[in-house]
């Protein structure tokens, strides 16, 4: 199953690759919206880019806006990722 | 000489720029109060003939201003470029493009007298407005005619920022082309949080359109985004170290 540390360093290589940012802003307590600037439309594409790293759906049966920090956000797959492998 | 010059800009050129900027308005205002019908068009024109008219003052300012153009789209179409100086909403206006709804940030729309013309020309705030309502007010306008203008940085504090992908999005929903715009060298004359006017060669070139079906699947306008930037940035690089 796949580690945490392996979590984290996937979602930033994305979220690097994708949306710019660099090492220094992806610190975990980094809020998407007022430290990364991500709108709502940043977010869904952060969503399907994640989905098709991950191999997860995050968009069903899930509140996505209860995801407001990147740990948030490793939290939140590092659950499905269990759940998933489960 | 720089120096000179720049005092010279600042003061003898950007005084008549603002000159022409407040008695062109003066003189519209009531010829464009009285428009019944198609006030905002009007507005729009308007716009676009001040912007001219600063274009002017900038190539008097500069040390050459280019502007490489394209065939624009047969159709309505969304404008993208780079953002690096308060100039760069004017310089659109020499590739031609007269009819215009500009997609800005709130604070705009809250200057004194400027706001009028705004709200006039039916720019669209892009802070206070939903996607859903930016989506049915960006239709609207494309059905009255006009292309729709974003810089996708969203901000002049960086000129090497991302390219937020709402534009693109936008262009994917109401299938309209792209055309990118480099604009270089406003970043030098008048760069963000400065009021002196330096020298500096200013080349504005447009790029053919991009079109949303060649940019296919659910992250379409995130990729059409990342390669306007890059055809833009290529281009500023090369430009800004030559």
């Amino acid at each position: 199953m796949i580690t945490r540390e392996e979590i984290i360093k996937q979602t930033n290589d994305a979220l690097k690759k994708e949306f710019e940012f660099k090492d220094e802003q992806l610190v975990p307590t980094a809020q998407l919206r007022d430290d990364l600037g991500l709108d709502s439309l940043d977010a869904v594409d952060m969503v399907v880019v994640l989905e098709q790293k991950f191999g997860v759906t995050l968009r069903q049966g899930y509140d996505l806006r209860t995801i407001v920090t990147l740990n948030d956000l490793y939290d939140f797959i590092e659950k499905l990722a269990r759940t998933h492998h489960k | 000489m720089e120096c000179l010059r720049t005092c010279f800009n600042t003061i003898v050129i950007g005084g008549a720029a603002i000159f022409w900027l407040v008695v062109s308005a003066v003189v519209a205002a009531p010829f464009l109060w009285l428009q019944s019908t198609h006030r905002d068009r009007a507005v729009r024109k308007f716009v676009y003939i001040q912007s001219r008219g600063i274009v002017f003052f900038m190539r008097l300012a500069s040390k050459g201003l280019h502007v490489e153009k394209q065939d624009r789209p047969k159709t309505s179409c969304v404008i993208v470029a780079n953002h690096a100086s308060a100039l760069d909403l004017y310089t659109i206006s020499a590739f031609g493009f007269d009819n215009i709804v500009y997609i800005t940030k709130g604070w705009v729309f809250k200057v004194p007298f400027f706001h009028y013309v705004m709200n006039g020309a039916g720019y669209i705030d892009a802070e206070q407005t939903s996607p859903e309502e930016m989506l049915a007010l960006c239709k609207r306008a494309v059905e009255k005619g006009c292309d729709i203008m974003f810089f996708p940085q969203g901000s002049r504090k960086d000129p090497k920022a991302r390219f937020k992908s709402g534009a693109f999005y936008l262009a994917e929903q109401l299938n309209l082309p792209v055309v990118p715009v480099a604009i270089t060298g406003t970043q030098k004359m008048l760069p963000a949080g400065k009021l002196s006017i330096k020298p500096a060669k200013i080349v504005l070139k447009a790029f053919p359109a991009m079109y949303p079906k060649d940019y296919p699947g659910e992250l379409g306008h995130l990729r059409m985004a990342q390669a306007a930037k890059k055809q833009i940035m290529d281009f500023f690089d090369k430009e800004t170290n030559s």
